[in-house]
């Protein structure tokens, strides 16, 4: 008899041997499986970009684009400081106080017509 | 599957405990490391998982029983008293067993004789065969699993299946 017909034969065996496991370490064997079966997470991928769930065995597999994406937040950011930094200054806050507390601006004094509107507004009040 | 995973512990750690928490860690490693990896590469991994469970366990078992010994040598052995008796209580499955009750104890005695020669391998020959002859693993995928060359696979496969075939014979046991 060779090696693998003896194996065969003895297979049966051995697979009888696995059923005749006890009813209570076969419960706690299904249990098991049902826990891992839980934590089992198909990794999932978001717009193509962003893969989640692929666990800690593939952390290193990230691609350069998904290591870009992590920058990303803080890149938009710091473009947008830089862009406020080097625009010219309008504060329309201060724009607005002005008006609020400040003399009327010196052209509407020298317009004729709001002079006349400022009368004739006066006496209907 | 798992089954057959716990019998694998079984055989080589000797201790159906150690063998059931191996098995488990083995099956949530699996699940929470390599969910990603395609199906057909799972029994592998799986198989390289429990191997390093079985090793860790040994490698534990060294370290504790250094430190047993350490104990016991200044009296303060631990007793577990409170041993439950229903958690050794098993109740078999009688609709595999075989009708007469000569045929049932006549398979029981097999069944023991060759549970007994597998459990005497060497622990690499035993590793071989089993994932060789029982998982169905192709020499390549067993040289992986035991971390090994596919050279030293065939060796160890030959050297069991000759050992078992001269422990049977010689307990009388015709396949």
């Amino acid at each position: 008899m060779n090696e693998k017909d003896f194996s065969q034969k003895l297979r049966p065996w051995l697979d009888r041997s696995a059923d005749g496991v006890g009813e209570i370490q076969a419960t706690r064997l299904r249990a098991a499986r049902l826990r891992a079966l839980d934590q089992w997470r198909e990794p999932v991928r978001l717009l193509g970009l962003v893969t989640v769930g692929e666990g800690t065995a593939q952390t290193l597999k990230y691609s350069i684009l998904q290591q870009g994406l992590m920058w990303l937040p803080i890149v938009i950011l710091l473009a947008t400081l830089a862009a406020k930094a080097l625009s010219p200054e309008v504060d329309v806050g201060e724009l607005d106080a002005m008006l609020l507390t400040g003399e009327l601006p010196i052209d509407a004094f020298l317009d004729k017509d709001f002079d006349q509107w400022l009368k004739s507004a006066s006496g209907s009040f | 599957m798992e089954r057959r995973a716990f019998k694998q512990c079984v055989f080589s750690v000797q201790d159906e405990q150690a063998a059931l928490d191996i098995v488990q860690d083995a099956m949530l490693k699996l699940a929470e490391n390599y969910a990603a990896r395609p199906a057909q590469e799972l029994p592998l991994l799986f198989q390289r998982i429990l191997q390093n469970g079985i090793r860790d366990h040994f490698r534990r078992g060294k370290v504790r029983s250094a430190w047993t010994t350490l104990w016991s040598s200044l009296g303060l052995t631990g007793e577990d008293d409170e041993a439950d008796p229903l958690e050794t209580f098993e109740v078999e499955d009688e609709s595999s067993l075989p009708a007469s009750p000569a045929d049932r104890l006549e398979q029981s005695q097999v069944m023991a004789i060759i549970e007994e020669a597998v459990q005497s391998l060497p622990e690499r020959q035993r590793q071989a065969f089993l994932l060789r002859y029982w998982e169905d693993f192709d020499v390549s995928e067993t040289a992986k699993a035991m971390g090994c060359s596919e050279g030293s696979v065939k060796t160890h496969c030959s050297r069991a299946v000759h050992a078992l075939a001269k422990i049977l014979r010689s307990r009388g046991v015709t396949l």
